[in-house]
């Protein structure tokens, strides 16, 4: 085996490709911690936790070699992204289920690395949504709002307890810490917004609200940040333009069509870009190698296709956001489109511009 | 007047994908081209569709240089081979010549005589014989095949077989000095040197074949080699007595890119056109020939030399004096190490070839071929990949860098899973085996080994499926002959009954019509016989 060509050979490992993608989420982490707490570190650090020791575990029992494996840093990976979609204050176990489903059963019961037809991080993240929808979808409102007025958004220790145990020290929970001053409970602009249309209210009045910028400004930013930890990405070739480009594409011309239909019932176009899992999802999420389609015009229809259902499922279905649904979704797919869209090779072209 | 600016231009088109891979040329290419000490011995492979009596020497002969070593009669498929030096046939014995399947081949050992320097062995030119432009295309055909040569990019494959499926079907020569794999400064070295013999090599080859332009390819890392050239050209040119027959002699210069020289590759890269699949460049009026080539074609039109050496870049960390040597064929390994003073012990592997298309050898008695263009020796083992690669993640590096359009994330699931229909349908034989993929993959894995794998699997299920497909052929048509036999005899039976009848009813024609069987007859006639014995009884007891 070891005698046939090439004898050459450069490349970024599998292992640092993981490593570099995960630095590139650092801005969207920092801004997650601002703006939702010290309960994103203590998700971020447990995840991984959780991520590392199923891999470990799981292989064990499969009877292949750990370490390699661990090293590949793709384990570590998948419990960064589940730190980072689940809201922070979200019980120990409940985490820690999302985790361990979604290294045992969604990637390594399918073979491992590279087996996997559906993105791991996403199957954890939707069985949690699924299985627990009050506590998926209690966020804490930004602390934008919190910091400003007399609520308190949660410390390090006070996240610790509230995880570990559901209670502070005080004796607050966590409906204590989402309620602003006046008693209003706040959830994610996403959220809110599918309330305000349920209640009969109009765009005009969703965004034109007193508290809706404060709260909405923390999912910007977020958002920015993971856009520029994605152009990291696309920018150092860790990813290609197709997926993250068609599916923002997509995803902004379905809200602005939807909206210029009747802009006092469908959000705007710079909404959704803005909010939500948006940027995460179509950098970070979407992108995922494995489970995507593989082919130049492929990546671009999967893209798109996820844009689209994002809007779909965000302005009908039940649930505020859909880039879990949509992804998944889409995996299911790839198959299919990398068949339909295979490149045409080298001599196959019937039109040739000839200038000899 | 035409000016060297003239000469050269620019590629206007590009090849899909590629990789730049570190060169590692400038250990070769400083040093002019030298002769290497004849060997002892050498070692000459017999080619293995040739049966025994179409060897031209036997155990015991004495040959001279350039002596032919086989008698192909009129087999104008093979290629001549020749003795490489003076000396004498020892012994036509089996040995490792390197052939990839590590299956030793029979072959001729020379024991050579000694030489006082290499260099006198080349012949001086044939003053008396006619200038190649007075001479026929099929005639310089005959001469090329005389001569052995073959394509010495690599591919080996006979040169006049080549040229003589292309007379008056192609309209511009195509000149490969590309030479895009890493070490190799062989075409590099020889167009600095002997621009010449390439123009003029390049010159009959077009009138061979009839065509109207020439067209270098040669990378932009070679600019020594590109001035040399474009100098020739211009001389040429210039001079209207030179100038009898074809006016349209271009350099195109293409970004350094590997495999840029693949054939396919080159003639996209100039001229923008893509050789269908499962046809020729021929189809698109274009020929192919390598830099080493003509020169060979020179050496053997204008000069009457046959191809008994070639010229090979030796290279690599250990080598002393790294450059290129002009190396008889037949040259074991083990006297280049020693005339090279590499120390063998440091050696890991032997790559012959470049590092992204070559193979490795670890045997020193194996020698030197028409295809050997680069010896690397290295002192650290080739960083080749290994069966315990990490898993494909789909990051379509490969995807990027094939300049097939292939997709080698896809070609390497199904090669895995064995799902021979899907690997056509994902046109696994229009891969090129260049390597790239495997180059730029992060988990490492010899994608081109699951290829090579993949495709020598489908052909031997094809053969297989062919053979059965005949098998089944030959069992119905023996059944068909069967019941065919069977009818004929049939046939004959029902014809002599019929004539036997027939026969019979001219004996006795009125009772045949009714009774064509004749029982009926004969069972009147039996109730006949009875009815008058019966009578006769009677007759007899009322007489008593």
């Amino acid at each position: 085996m070891s005698n046939s060509s090439p004898f050459v050979h450069d490349a970024r490992p599998t292992g640092q490709v993981m490593r570099l993608v995960s630095f590139a989420l650092l801005p969207g982490i920092l801004a997650e911690i601002y703006f939702l707490g010290w309960g994103v570190v203590v998700n971020l650090l447990l995840c991984s936790f959780y991520a590392l020791s199923a891999e470990a575990f799981i292989l064990k029992l499969r009877k292949r070699p750990v370490k390699p494996t661990l090293s590949d840093n793709s384990a570590l990976l998948t419990g960064l992204l589940i730190a980072l979609a689940i809201p922070p204050i979200l019980p120990w176990w409940m985490s820690l289920v999302g985790v361990w489903f979604a290294i045992i059963f969604a990637k390594q019961l399918y073979g491992g690395l590279g087996f996997n037809p559906f993105n791991p991080a996403m199957v954890g993240y939707v069985l949690l949504l699924i299985s627990f929808p009050v506590e998926m979808t209690s966020w804490l409102p930004s602390t934008e709002l919190t910091n400003t007025e007399l609520a308190n958004s949660p410390g390090f220790l006070q996240s610790l307890q509230l995880i570990f145990l559901g209670t502070t020290n005080e004796g607050l929970n966590l409906q204590n810490f989402r309620q602003l001053a006046d008693g209003y409970t706040m959830a994610t602009p996403l959220d809110e917004s599918k309330t305000a249309f349920s209640l009969g209210l109009m765009t005009s009045e969703i965004i034109g609200s007193e508290q809706f910028f404060p709260n909405m400004s923390g999912w910007i930013w977020i958002n920015l940040c993971f856009l520029i930890g994605g152009l990291f990405l696309l920018f150092s070739r860790l990813i290609r333009w197709q997926i993250p480009v068609s599916m923002l594409i997509s995803l902004f011309v379905t809200a602005t069509f939807l909206n210029l239909i009747d802009n006092e019932l469908f959000l705007p176009g710079w909404f959704h870009l803005l909010s939500g899992a948006t940027m995460i999802g179509a950098f970070f999420i979407a992108t995922d190698p494995v489970s995507a389609a593989t082919t130049p015009k492929g990546r671009i229809i999967y893209g798109a296709a996820i844009g689209f259902l994002i809007i779909i499922i965000r302005t009908f279905g039940g649930y505020p956001d859909a880039v879990a649904f949509s992804v998944l979704l889409l995996n299911i797919a790839t198959p299919t489109i990398d068949h339909y869209t295979k490149p045409k090779v080298y001599g196959s072209k019937t039109e040739i511009d000839a200038d000899v | 007047m035409i000016k060297v600016t003239d000469i050269i231009s620019f590629a206007k088109h590009q090849i899909s994908g590629g990789i730049h891979p570190k060169e590692f040329k400038s250990i070769s290419n400083k040093k002019a081209i030298e002769y290497l000490p004849l060997a002892n011995e050498l070692v000459i492979p017999i080619p293995h569709n040739l049966s025994e009596n179409q060897l031209g020497v036997s155990v015991g002969d004495s040959v001279s240089i350039g002596e032919k070593l086989l008698s192909l009669g009129s087999d104008f498929f093979s290629s001549q081979i020749h003795a490489p030096c003076d000396g004498n046939i020892t012994v036509i014995t089996d040995k490792n010549i390197g052939h990839p399947s590590n299956l030793p081949m029979p072959s001729f050992v020379i024991k050579t005589k000694a030489v006082e320097s290499p260099e006198k062995t080349k012949m001086d030119a044939d003053a008396s014989s006619r200038h190649w432009l007075n001479i026929e295309s099929i005639d310089l055909v005959q001469k090329i095949y005389d001569s052995g040569i073959v394509g010495l990019g690599g591919a080996v494959f006979p040169t006049h077989i080549k040229l003589n499926s292309s007379i008056n079907k192609v309209k511009t020569l195509i000149v490969n000095g590309m030479e895009c794999e890493p070490y190799i400064t062989c075409d590099d070295r020889l167009l600095r040197e002997h621009s010449a013999e390439i123009l003029q090599g390049a010159l009959i080859s077009a009138k061979i074949v009839g065509a109207e332009s020439i067209l270098f390819g040669i990378e932009d890392n070679k600019p020594q080699a590109i001035r040399s050239l474009a100098t020739e050209i211009e001389r040429h040119t210039n001079h209207p007595e030179n100038n009898l027959f074809l006016a349209n002699i271009k350099i195109i210069v293409a970004k350094t890119k590997y495999p840029s020289g693949g054939e396919k590759q080159l003639i996209q890269l100039l001229t923008g056109l893509e050789v269908p699949q499962n046809k020729y460049p021929v189809s698109l009026g274009i020929i192919v020939q390598n830099i080493a080539t003509l020169y060979a074609i020179n050496d053997a039109v204008n000069y009457g030399n046959s191809l008994t050496q070639r010229l090979v870049t030796i290279t690599g960390d250990l080598v002393e004096e790294p450059g290129n040597y002009w190396v008889a064929f037949g040259t074991p390994l083990s006297h280049i190490v020693s005339t090279m003073k590499i120390d063998s012990e440091k050696v890991s592997d032997i790559i012959l070839g470049g590092p992204l298309m070559g193979q490795t050898v670890t045997d020193l008695n194996i020698p030197t071929q028409k295809s050997t263009n680069c010896i690397i020796f290295n002192a650290n083992r080739s960083a080749s990949t290994s069966i315990d690669h990490t898993e494909c993640i789909r990051c379509s590096e490969c995807e990027s860098a094939c300049p097939v359009n292939l997709l080698p994330q896809q070609l390497y699931w199904f090669a895995k899973s064995e799902q021979w229909e899907a690997l056509e349908q994902q046109n696994i034989f229009d891969c090129i085996e260049c390597g790239a993929c495997s180059y730029v993959c992060p988990s490492e894995i010899p994608l081109v080994n699951y290829y090579r794998f993949a495709k020598s699997e489908i052909k031997h299920l094809d053969s297989k499926q062919a053979q059965s497909e005949i098998a089944k052929m030959r069992f119905e048509n023996r059944e068909k002959r069967l019941a065919r036999i069977k009818a004929e005899r049939e046939e004959k039976r029902r014809k002599t009954a019929e004539a036997r009848k027939l026969a019979a009813n001219k004996s006795t024609p009125n009772e045949k019509q009714h009774d064509p069987d004749g029982k009926k007859s004969a069972i009147e006639a039996a109730l006949e016989r009875v009815k008058q014995k019966k009578e006769n009884h009677m007759g007899k007891t009322s007489l008593e």
